[in-house]
Parts: C-alpha cells; structure tokens; sequence
C-alpha cells in the first residue's frame, strides 16, 4: 500500500510541473507588452504619448516589469547570445517608414528595451562604429533603457549600501548618454549637436560598468535560471509572490477569501451527495416505475436549467422587498450585518436563512449527474452474478443492496469526487457574483479582470495542488474500496 | 431503544458542535467590541472638539459662526481682485464658502455602492475610485466652487499669486490645519502616530517631489508635472511652484495640487527615519499602504479599508473647514452584478446608486412602472426617487463617430457633412437608449460656460444628404445602387467600415440603424467590432475608415490634444482622424496662451463652429444616467440613522452632489 502510494506521489510531481507551466504559459500570453500598458496610461483611447512622457514613463514602466519578471524571456534566455548583427538588424525594424505598421514597428522597439544587461554590450559596440551613425540615436537609447535597474525595496535588504548607491547613480547616469534622434518616414537621423561626446561618454560608461555587464560570465547560467518562469516559481515557492495592483502578498489576499468559499462548497458538496445517492439507489430499485421515469425527467429538467438564470429569478422573485411587504429571503452575504451579536444558535439558524438559497442553486444542477452515475451502477451492480449469489443465499434485498452493491458501485462515485476539492477552492463565481458573497470565484474574476497575474497564478497554484490531493485522496480510496488495485501493487 | 440512543447521541453531537462554534467565534466578537469602543472614542473626540471649537467662539462671542444657516456665512464679496478669475500679480482667490453648511442637518449614515480600490494611495494607484477617495480624505491647494466651476476659491491655501508671466506660483498655506491621526495610531508600537502634526508648505513639495523622483513608480503623473523648474517650501506656511514656460494647463495642476504626509512617509514603522535617498525607493512598497492605511487633511478619515471590498469614513473631528453632512460613509463593493445592485437597493442595504441603472433596467423598473415605489412622472414624488443626471465623475461623456480623413471619401467636409444629415440622432437616442441622452453637437460639454449654444445641430434629411453628396460628386454613375466617385484617377464605391469595441452592447444597435439609413441613398456601411488591443492597432496604424469612440470632457477646454495638426501624423496622437486646420491650430495654441476668461469663452467659441463645420467625427450622444436614491429611512429594520430623506441632504455639501453632479439645480 506504501509503495502504491509513494508510486502515486511521485507521478505528481510530472504533472504539478506541467501544469504550472501551462498556467505560466498561459498568463504570459494574456499579459500586455510594455508597449501596451504604456499605452493604457498614456490617456487612454489614444492619448498623446508625446516623447517627453514617454522618456520618465517608460523607466517606470521597464520597473515594473523587472519587479514581476515581466521582462525576462519565458522558458530559455538565449539574450546572452546576441550577436551586434542581430541587434542592428532590430534596431533597423524599428525605424518608421512607408507601409511599416506603426503598432508592430512599437512592440519591436519596447520589447528590445526590455532586454536588459545583455545588451549593453552589443549596443556600445554598435554605438562605438561610425559606420552605423544612423543607428546611434535609437541605439543610446535603448542602451539607457537596458542598463536601467532600478532599486526595489527588497533590493534594500539585499545589496549592500555600496551597491545601492553605485546603482543609483548609474541609474541617473544612463540618462544622460542618450543621443538625441528622430524617427520619421525617412528612418533615424540624429539630430544631437553633442553626439561625438555622448558617444565618448557611452565609451567611458562601458569601460567602467563591463563588469555589471559582462556577457561571458552570466550568459551560461542565465540560459534557464535568469528567466520568468524561474522567476514566478522562486517567489512562489518562497511565498514571496506580490500582487502589485493590490499591495499585498498573494497568499495574504487569497487566505482571506478562501474560508467562505469552501465552507459553502463543501456543504454544497456534502448536500448533493446525501442527496444523489440515496436517490439515484431509489430509482435503480424501482427501476422502470412511474416514480423513476418521473425522478429521471425533473432532474433532466433541473439540469437543463442554467445555474445563473435560476439564481436571478430567486433573487427577483425571493429576495426583493416590495411595496407590501419584506422579502423571504436575504439577497446577499451569508451572514445578518449584526450577526457577530447573536447566540450561537440564532447565529447557526441565520447562516441558514442566508445560505439556503446560494446552496440550492450550487446543487440543483449536480443532483442530476451523480445520481444518475449512482443509478446507473447500482444497476450494474444488481445485475452481476455475486448479487444473484447472493440473493439465491436468501440475503434480504436491503442486505444485498446496502452490503453487498453499494460497495462496489461506489468506484465511480470516488472517481467524481477526486475533482470536488479542487471545485471547493475554486468557488463558485455565478452564485458569488449573484448572492453577492465576497468568496475566491469572484476574487478569480476581479483578479482577471485587472489582469493581476501574480494573483491568479497564485490561486491556479492552490487550486492544482488541492486538485492533487484530491486525486491522491481518490487513489487511496480505490485501493480501499477494491481489493484488485492493492492486490497488483502488493 | 436503539432510534432514543441515536436521537441522544443527535442531540450531544448538536450542542457539541454549537459549543464549539460558540468557542470559534469569541476572538471575532472580542474584537468588535474593541471596535466599537475604538468608534465611541472616535466620537468622543469629536464631540470634545466640537465643544471646544463651541467654548472658543463663545469666548470670543462669534456664536453665530457656529451653525451657519443660508447665506450667513459667506465671506466678504469679492472686491474685485478676489473674483476667483486667474490674472497676475495679485491674490484672485475668492474667500472660502461654507454657506451651504447647516449643523443641524449634520448625522447619519450614508451607504452607497462603489468598489472601493485597491489601494489608496493615490500617486501609486490613479483609479477613479482611488481618486473619489481623495476628494474625501484629502484637499487641494484650492478649489473649483460647483456652482461657478470656472472660479478658484481658498481651500488649504489662503492666497496665491501668479508672477514671472504665469510662471511662478507663490501659496500662503493655511495655518493649524492637522493632519488625521490613522486608525493605526491606537494599535500597540505604532503610538508615535498618535500625535497632532501641522500641515506645511513641505507636505505639498513632497508631494512632488515624490512624483517627480525617477524611483516612484507612478508614471501615470509624471508627464504633467515634467516642466516643473522647482517646486520648494521657502517656509513653513509659503510654496513656491515655478513652471518653465507659460500655460493654462499648468493652472490647473498646480492650484490642484494635493499635500503628503511626509511625516508617515519619510519613516520605518517603529518611528525611526528612513535615510533620505531610500525613501523613494521604499515609497513603492510602504508599510503604510501595506497596512491599508492613508491620511489626509480633508473632512473625512478612513475607518476601515478592505481593497476591492469595503471602504467606510467617518467625519474628520478635526477638519478645519465645512465638511459634507453625513457623520459616515459606507461604500460597498461586494455587490457587483446589476440585478443584484438593483436589489440592494430595493432592499434598502445601500441608498443610492449613481450610474448604475442600465438603459433596460430605467425602461423595465421605471418607464414600464415595473417598480412602483418609483414615481413615472416625477422623479421626487415616490418613494424612491430618480433623476437623470449628466455624464460620469462630474465630467460630461460625449460618443462620436470619427472619420479617417486621410480616406479619399472623407476628404470633403460637404461628405461629412452629409453623412451627418442621414444619422438619424433622436431615433437612436429614443429607440437605444431610451431616451437616456442629448445630442453632441461639438466638441465642448454642454454644460460648460464655453459651449457655444448657438450651433444648431443638423437635423436628419436624407433627400438633403444626397443632394450634399452629390454636390460633392458622390452618385451612382455605374446604377449598381451604391454612389462612386473618381477620386484621383480611381473610382471609389462609398462604403466604409466603422470599427468599435466590440463588448460595447450599444454600438452595433445604433450602427444597424445608421446602416438602414445610410443604404437608402446608396452608401455602404459595415459594423467591424474589435477587441481592444485590436481597436488600438487600428488606431496606431490609421487602419481604419470610421471609429466610434467617446471622450470624457470637463468643464474647462484645452483642444490640442484631440484636434492640433501637430498630432495629425504622430503615432499614438489623440488626433487620430488626421484633423487639420490652420485657424483652429492658431486658436488652439491661443487658448493655451489666455488667462482672461471671456477672451478665451470666444476663441473656444470660434473652434467650436470651425470643427462643427467640419465635422471630423459625426457628434452623437452626451451621455445621461440615472440617478436613484431611498427618499425615506432606509427600511424599518435599519436601526442606523440616516438623514429624514436623502434630497434634503442634496446640496452642495453632500457628496453625492460633489462627486458628479457639478451642474445640479437643486432644491427646486
């Protein structure tokens, strides 16, 4: 039974991985470029991004990307490689000019910002060749932008009072090596009458911070451990994972919304199976009487009915004072505003009130297919020979079903419930959002909605790992309810 | 035998569990009762100050200064200088108004429904809920009165002058203004907070100072204060703002500006001092935000703030000015879904909603009488009460279709003209939006002073449109039924596609309407919705023929944004349909140059018929929502006080009034 499952435990790990980096995948795909989240806040539905904007934003911007790992390349971090070649080449797609897409000719140009130290190097070099003078001006540019790496308060902890200061000054430093240029139809001219200076001052700077800098030292160990998804799984594994729309560690927000939610989820669970089962035994006993035929088509009917139409129509119909008189229910929370007053009972008894309608319309739905599943094996079950064995022994027809069926029957049933706790995490955003009840479905959705992708990877995590362990849960249960699976892992 | 032991073991696991509940829920209500005396202090406080400031006026025998009633207390008439109107070299500042202020109205509880952000402070985070909250916890330098918008009053400045040609901007800070103790101050090692601390002119340099650092990660400030030379306390009770060069817009940002308590921000949470280069480094991350805390000078302090969930206030004991009349203010932003906003309502848990009843909603609840507490006809009478309001957050939203001029079928205005002919405006805004809007006839809000009311708006004729249109040289010369014209040696067929955002419900109803219309005299319209970043590459790459759109307007006007020529063919410009005039460039450029009030009500007035002539975006609809509100107590069950009835609160010292309806007639 250990070894099954250890067995089991260690083909987590595979599947835990994948899935986290689906879910990576996934965020890193929805996130927006630099270029987009300066345009949101530049004013909106095509604001002016006027140059002078843009030069102070976008260092706060490249910030906060290089807080969150925004900046770094997802799976393999080949910058480190960069070629000056391949550097001139993109510096060139960046330069406007007849039939170029101004959207695309933007991403280019901002996600080459984001590239950070790496380029440095290939930049001075370009930089440093009069024969690329046309190139001097975006280049500088981009160069200050990629040498900048400004301090964050962990930085504060971490590097020594020295460091801090040396960053800060080169941080105020990169400023000034900027080559001033146009980008018009024609492509890049420099229009900077101190450009041979700047250009020696980019020389000297390089000189001194090749170190910082340097390429051959760091391009090895970054190709995997200098990257976002490194990133994201070193802050979540060490809890450290920030939402920054909401100034607050992850697992903070998430600890505070998941009780409600998985008290009502897990009442739900409980309620639809106390439900399901007995009647799903019911209808596989009469099977074929009006009473199952009757049973089977108002759970169809039931099941048919969406979950959010329902809910409203309660809400209208069960929770809404009128002109005469009260509603019958609480249209929302699960508790009376003075509820932290009452006795315990009166307290239990108002979670009731409150609860009642948001549990029914979690439930309704799942009566259908669980006991159906129930009905549906019961069945099998009654058919089999050992039933028949057992019945011909005299057994009573309670014994056969309760001792002998049931068991059996129940394989399946455990295998619906490995994905219950997973359920239970996530909550369930319709009933929340109707019933207003501040639970984790509709922290998901305010999450997505302000795109806040530590947050949402944070709650993915759990719900994962919950989904795990309820698999895990089920696999031992197998192994207890069927004696072939334990048999075969001795 | 066995079914009584069953119901005995029942009955014990029963009480077990109610026992063990009962033990679960002691810590929670330990500290609500803390809570609770924690409020009672509060009011405490509030009552001791409220006695003193009673003993004070008695002492020097200004009783009456006390409960202002009507007009009693307003200041001095303005002398001439003191008119509010910005000019040089003299204090123009009109003395603070606290004459709709009535003591005896003071009290209640007001709960409405806004997702509170989540975060406050407001240079990190520039929200429009974060911003709401700072109108209530924070003032500014000096203030727009919301009855003559376009004048500057006293607030946390006394005076200002102007000098160095609109260049330099001198404040005299209000003395013995305090800064609000946070509800931190009374938890364990945080005492060094409970202390009375004085607003100065360095709260308001530091409030720059921290936007204007390369280190604080809000870039959303930093483009408008980037010609700032210096902004330095040369006192205590003196600020020196010096812009580099000459604007209107400048006026606005820095008779706008906004203290920071320095005091909290400049230090580590047991007390001691941040050295000075690490605090804007640590701004970003501050244990003072982390804590959900913020303090301001305004009328109203924080209570209790859960991001995204829950945001309460109470009145300010020490506010030095007149503040709103509710002693409370409760936002609640767990109730997101509309229905279920709706119900809230009705319920009585909150007593307003602003902008929330959607144009379905205003027809079933209130046109079709579906509610009945609502009165159809008279918005005051029943009770609830309702009434259409203008625009959002106290600016007018205006929608418009704007035309890609650079397309050969666009290029002449008599084009735009006519497509402005056959858009049947008042159908759209009866049959859409029930009626729940105005005609756009320009680019300025209808209810600023310098709309120009003299602009009739075409009126819908399709017979008058073709005949336009084939002024233009735009028939049907093939008889395929769509018009054509040879632009440029090419014959153009005259169809265009019109791009929205498509999780907008309204644009492809009003757009059909607009295709029916437009297919009767041979012009082809075709709806392309996009999503946005798709919206945005359209708009980068001019890709596009029409592009409906909306923009929030303010009372004030500042057009080289959306219609100088200078941004025409600048990526990312706001003048994406390519707009160019030369008279409207010179009044543009003009207007940022004028201080003097009527001067620049004219040279708004002449852009406005120049673009209203030519007609680069088709003006459709100024929005209008519905405002609702309980006239009565909220229910029998709400035990908390609330005013007799709302409307009676509507004046201009209540928030509601405040936060959008600039331009509310009341008591009428």
């Amino acid at each position: 039974m250990i070894a099954y499952i250890l067995r089991r435990l260690l083909w987590m790990i595979p599947t835990f991985l994948g899935i986290l980096m689906i879910t990576f995948g996934v965020m890193r795909l929805q996130s927006n470029s630099l270029s987009q989240e300066m345009e949101k806040a530049s004013g909106g539905e095509g604001g002016v991004m006027d140059a002078k904007l843009m030069a102070t934003g976008v260092e706060n911007y490249l910030a906060r990307f290089r807080s969150t790992g925004l900046d770094l390349p997802a799976l393999v971090n080949l910058r480190g490689f960069t070629t000056k070649e391949k550097v001139v080449d993109k510096l060139r797609r960046t330069a406007r000019g007849p039939g170029v897409s101004e959207h695309r000719r933007n991403r280019l140009e901002t996600d080459l910002w984001l590239e950070g130290h790496f380029l440095v190097e290939p930049l001075a070099q370009i930089i440093a060749d009069d024969a690329l003078a046309e190139l001097h001006g975006p280049a500088s540019l981009a160069l200050s932008l990629c040498a900048y790496y400004p301090l964050n308060p962990d930085d504060l902890k971490r590097l020594s009072q020295e460091e801090q200061r040396r960053r800060q000054t080169r941080n105020f430093e990169v400023r000034s090596l900027r080559i001033d240029y146009v980008n018009t139809e024609k492509g890049f001219s420099t229009t900077d009458t101190d450009g041979a200076k700047k250009r020696a001052t980019v020389a000297e700077f390089w000189k001194r911070n090749a170190d910082s800098f340097s390429r051959s030292s760091q391009r090895w160990g970054a190709i995997l451990g200098e990257t976002g998804f490194c990133e994201v799984m070193g802050k979540l594994f060490t809890g450290n994972l920030f939402s920054v729309k909401r100034k607050e560690y992850v697992f903070n927000v998430i600890s505070d919304r998941w009780k409600v939610s998985f008290t009502i989820n897990l009442l739900s669970i409980i309620i639809a199976w106390c439900i399901s089962v007995p009647l799903g035994i019911r209808s596989a006993r009469r099977i074929g009487t009006i009473e199952d035929q009757v049973t089977t088509n108002a759970l169809f009917l039931l099941w048919s009915l969406p979950s959010f139409f329902i809910g409203t129509l309660l809400l209208h119909h069960l929770c809404t004072d009128t002109a005469s008189g009260r509603a019958w229910f609480p249209n929302r929370g699960l508790s009376s505003q003075d509820a932290l007053w009452m006795s315990t009972p009166r307290y239990l008894l108002d979670l009731a009130w409150h609860g009642f309608l948001p549990l029914s319309v979690l439930c309704y739905a799942s009566f259908t297919s669980l006991s159906r599943y129930m009905r549906a094996d019961m069945l099998e079950q009654l058919r089999s020979d050992y039933v028949r064995t057992a019945r011909a022994k005299g057994a009573d027809e309670d014994h056969v079903v309760y001792r002998h069926a049931l068991r059996n029957s129940m394989v399946t049933m455990i295998t619906l419930g490995a994905g219950l706790l997973s359920e239970l995490f996530g909550g369930f955003v319709i009933v929340e959002y109707i019933f207003s009840i501040p639970g984790l479905g509709s922290l998901l959705v305010e999450a997505a909605r302000e795109q806040d992708a530590p947050l949402i990877m944070g709650s993915t995590v759990i719900s994962v790992g919950l989904l795990l362990v309820g698999i895990l849960i089920a696999d031992v249960l197998y192994a207890v309810v069927d004696p072939r699976v334990r048999s075969r892992y001795g | 035998m066995n079914a009584f032991k069953i119901a005995l073991l029942a009955v014990v696991a029963v009480l077990l569990l109610i026992q063990v509940i009962d033990r679960a829920r002691e810590p929670a209500q330990l500290q609500g009762v803390k809570a609770s005396v924690d409020q009672l202090t509060v009011a405490i406080q509030q009552q001791v100050q409220e006695t003193r400031k009673l003993a004070r006026a008695l002492e020097s025998g200004r009783v009456s200064a006390i409960a202002p009633t009507g007009t009693a207390a307003v200041a001095a008439a303005p002398d001439g200088a003191k008119d509010g109107k910005p000019k040089e070299g003299v204090n123009f500042l009109q003395p603070y108004d606290s004459s709709a202020y009535h003591a005896d109205q003071v009290g209640g509880t007001l709960r409405y429904l806004e997702i509170p952000p989540t975060s406050v402070n407001y240079l990190l985070e520039n929200g429009s809920s974060t911003a709401d909250t700072y109108d209530l916890i924070n003032d500014t330098l000096c203030t727009n009165h919301p009855a003559h918008p376009l004048d500057w009053y006293e607030s946390l400045a006394t005076s200002v002058v102007i000098t160095d040609d609109y260049k330099t901007y001198t404040f005299t800070i209000r003395k013995g203004v305090m800064w609000q103790k946070p509800p931190l101050a009374k938890r364990k090692g945080y005492e060094w907070l409970d202390k009375d601390v004085e607003l100065t002119a360095k709260d308001f340099a530091f409030w720059l100072e921290m936007i204007r650092d390369p280190n604080v990660q809000c870039p959303q400030w930093k483009g408008y204060y980037e010609s700032i030379v210096d902004a330095v306390a040369v006192d205590d009770y003196t600020f020196r703002v010096r812009w580099s060069k000459k604007e209107y817009t400048n006026l606005d940002m820095t008779l706008g500006l906004r203290p920071l308590a320095r005091h909290v921000y400049t230090r580590f949470a047991d007390g001691s001092p941040i050295p000075a280069e690490q605090v804007p480094v640590i701004f970003n991350k501050h244990w003072f935000d982390e804590e959900k805390q913020h303090i301001g000078v305004g009328m109203y302090q924080i209570e209790v703030f859960e991001p995204s969930k829950t945001l309460s206030f109470v009145l300010n004991p020490a506010y030095w000015g007149v503040p709103y009349h509710f002693r409370r203010l409760e936002w609640d932003g767990v109730t997101k879904q509309p229905d279920a906003k709706l119900v809230a309502f009705k319920n009585g848990q909150v007593q307003e909603m602003d902008s929330l009843l959607t144009p379905s909603q205003y027809k079933a609840e209130i046109l079709d009488g579906g509610e009945p507490r609502f009165d159809q006809k008279n918005g005051r009478a029943g009770p609830f009460g309702w009434e259409r309001v203008h625009g959002l957050e106290g600016r007018s939203l205006y929608y418009y279709i704007g035309w890609n001029l650079r397309r050969p079928q666009f290029r002449d205005k008599r084009v735009r003209q006519a497509l402005a002919y056959a858009f049947p405006k008042q159908r759209i805004l009866k049959e859409v939006y029930f009626g729940l809007g105005t005609p756009q006839v320009g680019p300025v809000n209808p209810d600023s002073d310098y709309f120009d009311k003299s602009l009739v708006d075409f009126a819908y004729d399709l017979a008058k449109a073709k005949a336009v249109l084939a002024e233009a040289g735009f028939v049907d010369h093939d008889g395929d039924g769509w018009i054509d014209q040879v632009i440029d040696g090419k014959k153009v067929d005259f169809r265009f596609r019109a791009s929205y955002y498509g999780a907008n419900p309204n644009w492809p109803k009003v757009l059909s309407v607009y295709k029916d219309s437009l297919q009767q005299i041979g012009i082809e319209l075709v709806p392309d919705p996009a999503e946005d970043n798709e919206l945005r590459r359209r708009m980068d790459d001019k890709d596009f023929d029409g592009l409906c759109g909306g923009w929030l307007s303010g009372l004030n006007v500042d057009f080289q944004q959306i219609w100088h020529s200078k941004f025409a063919n600048e990526p990312k410009s706001s003048n994406y349909p390519g707009f160019a005039n030369k008279r409207a460039d010179e009044l543009a450029d003009k207007l940022r140059l004028t201080f003097d009030e009527p001067e620049r009500i004219a040279i708004a007035k002449e852009f406005q018929r120049i673009v209203f002539d030519e007609q680069p975006y088709l003006f459709f609809r100024n929005a209008e929502n519905i405002f609702i509100w309980h006239n009565r107590k909220a229910s029998d069950n709400d035990q908390s006080e609330v005013l007799e009835g709302v409307t009676e609160g509507l004046d201009r010292y209540h928030p509601l009034y405040n936060r959008t309806k600039l331009l509310w007639h009341l008591r009428n």
